[in-house]
């Protein structure tokens, strides 16, 4: 079945390519969507079953994979205005339809591969996808941020190759070490721990292209910059998931190892300095997209302390991150609509959007609360079981510096949005027309999905991460 | 032979990392892919006939004819010398070298952790820890997107190296994954390094700072 859905991935892909008709073009991912929901059908009940050699399917794979069929049923909506409202070319449309079904393939394969040498394979393969997505606009600003991110990000996937090879040269000492992740699991405390950190801190750096995190970060900013908005919701949501599911795989096979505290230092450091740069640039950027870029590298160093406790902290990771992709996603969503009616993305230019374009102001004012984890968003569950973590591992000089830097975020994030959905500050010319309240009405369901989770706390998603984490050390 | 060819490979690299002219960096390539072959037919040639022909794909068409001959197209002959980054001349070659003694003393200080073929395997290491090391150099010290391609090329030739250090672990499936996957990052690369060319009519990545916060 798995390798049915990936020979279909690669022909609608092509087919989709040569699609110049622009409905024939959307019809085909729309379908390719729905195939990924059928996937998802099929999986589903076989939760904790090795497919077949290579793929599996575990209830980590399958919360991101909940997450990735929706932003990308989401995103490909908002396309279909975004084309109209561009006028762009077929064989432009038909390139990005063809670079969205690849890149969601290969994020399907991230997630459900049980392999190391796959999982690589898929991580460089949504590099390739995403090349494609990023170039989109075809103008000056694209073409550098297309070729810093395959640059950057080539070089980065290179170094957590040579990762696996080094996990592969620590298999060595063992006899019939394969790179799955269950074999190497049950023999990791045989494997030799040198070769093992090697492997994990050339795994993070590598990945951190995906995650957003230092020391790759700034190619991933650049690319959700240009990107349309739809593309930037879906770096700063499944691929980051996919970069993060990546990093896991790593960690839950060493976490049996004598290596474990250091990898939680790690990724502890890795999050503080990402989180530090993160509240930097959030204080200075007037672009939307890149404050929403930052906030991004926020929530994914918020992600990486919080996993780094171990314990209840792993817990908090997945739950914000499933959140995030949500809030963040519809961020995105919504700045592009706000591009439309205002012609610009930057700060200064916009303003009155509450006044403007009432259901987009009311999906941005409830983005920014959610983002900044104020009640009732979910997020701020998360947060706080970050920091009860935090402090209950008597980490008290790390948790206020987070607190501090987080203090910062907001305040930078409060500045710029609070202008732009209050403040009378708008000078240019308005197209009101570029309002959609049907796109906003999907971005607020995002939202509301968010404070539901907030308020209730449902039983299956709780359920579903604490399978999911089951595995990992106490 | 083993001995040989990686001390070539490494000779090799010391070489690049000189290089002034762009098209000297294309024979450079296509001695390293052959010196790869070499070293990758030693290794395996016990292994079965669809691995080597597999190794033979990946080392000789690959990269020691492929990609040379497409980095010499896409650059149409026309890119004759490349733009200098802070290091300059002989100062590259004396950090290129330094760059290999480090690799060595890695590699002696790590042979007894490799406790499998500990000899030849570290004999793999340092070569492939240089080549990456390099590569990575190269990146830094040069500002045209030539020289960009060409360092990721260095990095993957030491990746392969490493991978020679493991054998035959890797099943096919993964090995002609990770081959596709490469092939077709450069070629992609050559697609947009081709569109940078054409629009900035400038090959050199100071152009490419229009992205600032």
């Amino acid at each position: 079945m798995i390798y049915l859905f990936f020979s279909l991935t690669a022909i609608l892909a092509f087919v989709t390519y040569f699609a110049r008709n622009r409905n024939v073009s959307h019809v085909l991912v729309f379908i390719y969507l729905l195939t990924t929901i059928g996937l998802g059908f099929y999986l589903a009940p076989r939760v904790g079953e090795q497919l077949n050699e290579f793929f599996f399917c575990d209830a980590i794979g399958m919360i991101f994979y909940i997450i990735l069929v929706i932003v990308s049923l989401v995103s490909a909506i908002h396309y279909i205005e975004f084309v109209k409202d561009r006028n762009v070319k077929p064989a432009v449309q038909a390139m990005h339809n063809a670079g969205t079904i690849f890149f969601t393939g290969s994020i399907v394969g991230v997630l459900l591969t049980s392999h190391f040498g796959t999982l690589w394979a898929f991580t460089e393969a949504t590099t390739l996808g995403a090349t494609v997505l990023i170039y989109h606009n075809r103008n000056s600003e694209s073409l550098e941020a297309t070729w810093k991110y395959l640059f950057i990000s080539s070089i980065g996937i290179a170094l957590a190759f040579a990762g696996v090879l080094f996990l592969g040269l620590a298999g060595q000492q063992v006899k019939n070490v394969d790179f799955t992740f269950s074999t190497i699991k049950h023999l990791s405390d045989q494997l030799n721990p040198l070769w093992l950190k090697a492997c994990f801190l050339l795994v993070v750096t590598g990945f951190s292209v995906k995650m957003g995190l230092i020391p790759l970060f700034n190619v991933d900013i650049d690319a959700k910059d240009v990107s349309p908005s739809q593309v930037g919701a879906s770096l700063s949501s499944v691929l980051m998931n996919a970069g993060f599911v990546a990093i896991y795989r790593f960690y839950e096979a060493f976490s049996t190892t004598s290596i474990l505290p250091w990898m939680n230092k790690l990724l502890m450091i890795t999050g503080l300095i990402s989180l530090f740069f993160a509240a930097a640039y959030m204080l200075k950027v007037r672009n939307v997209k890149r404050l929403f870029a930052y906030s991004s590298m926020e929530h994914a160093s918020l992600v990486m302390i919080a996993f780094s406790c171990g314990g209840l902290g792993y817990f908090a990771a997945i739950l914000h991150l499933i959140m995030h992709s949500l809030v963040k996603s519809s961020l995105f969503f919504q700045v592009s609509q706000m591009h439309r009616i205002f012609n610009s993305k930057i700060d200064e230019n916009i303003g009155s959007y509450l006044r403007i374009n009432p259901l987009g102001g009311v999906v941005m004012l409830l983005g920014f609360l959610s983002i900044i984890a104020m009640p009732p968003s979910g997020m701020l569950i998360s947060e706080l079981l970050m920091f009860q973590t935090l402090i209950a591992k008597s980490y008290w000089w790390i948790a206020i510096i987070v607190l501090l830097l987080v203090l910062v975020v907001i305040y930078g994030l409060a500045v710029r949005m609070l202008g732009i959905v209050f403040l009378k500050k708008h000078g240019g010319t308005i197209n009101l027309k570029g309002a959609s309240p049907f796109e906003s009405i999907i971005q607020l369901s995002l939202i509301l999905i968010v404070f539901y989770i907030g308020l209730f706390r449902p039983e299956f998603i709780v359920q579903g991460i604490n399978l999911a984490i089951k595995s990992l050390p106490v | 032979m083993i001995n040989f060819l990686v001390i070539v490979f490494i000779i090799s690299l010391i070489y690049v990392s000189k290089v002034e002219m762009v098209k000297s960096y294309f024979g450079l390539l296509a001695l390293q892919g052959v010196l790869l072959f070499g070293l990758a037919y030693y290794e395996l040639k016990a292994g079965s006939v669809i691995q080597l022909l597999f190794i033979l794909m990946e080392t000789l068409v690959f990269k020691a004819f492929f990609v040379p001959l497409f980095l010499r197209r896409i650059t149409k002959n026309k890119i004759h010398r490349h733009a200098h980054g802070p290091v300059k001349g002989y100062y590259s070659v004396l950090i290129a070298t330094l760059i290999v003694v480090m690799s060595f003393l890695i590699g002696y200080f790590l042979h007894d952790e490799l406790k499998t073929n500990a000899d030849l395997q570290v004999k793999y290491f340092t070569a492939a820890t240089a080549s990456i090391f390099v590569g990575l150099f190269i990146a830094i010290n040069n500002r045209d997107l030539v020289t960009h391609l060409i360092s990721y090329i260095v990095i993957e030739n030491g990746i392969f190296l490493l991978s020679l250090a493991l054998g035959s672990d890797m099943p096919m499936f993964v090995n002609a994954a990770i081959l596709l996957d490469i092939f077709t990052s450069v070629l992609v690369m050559g697609v947009f390094f081709n569109r940078v060319k054409d629009y900035f009519q400038n090959l050199d990545t100071t152009q490419l700072s229009q992205l600032k916060d």
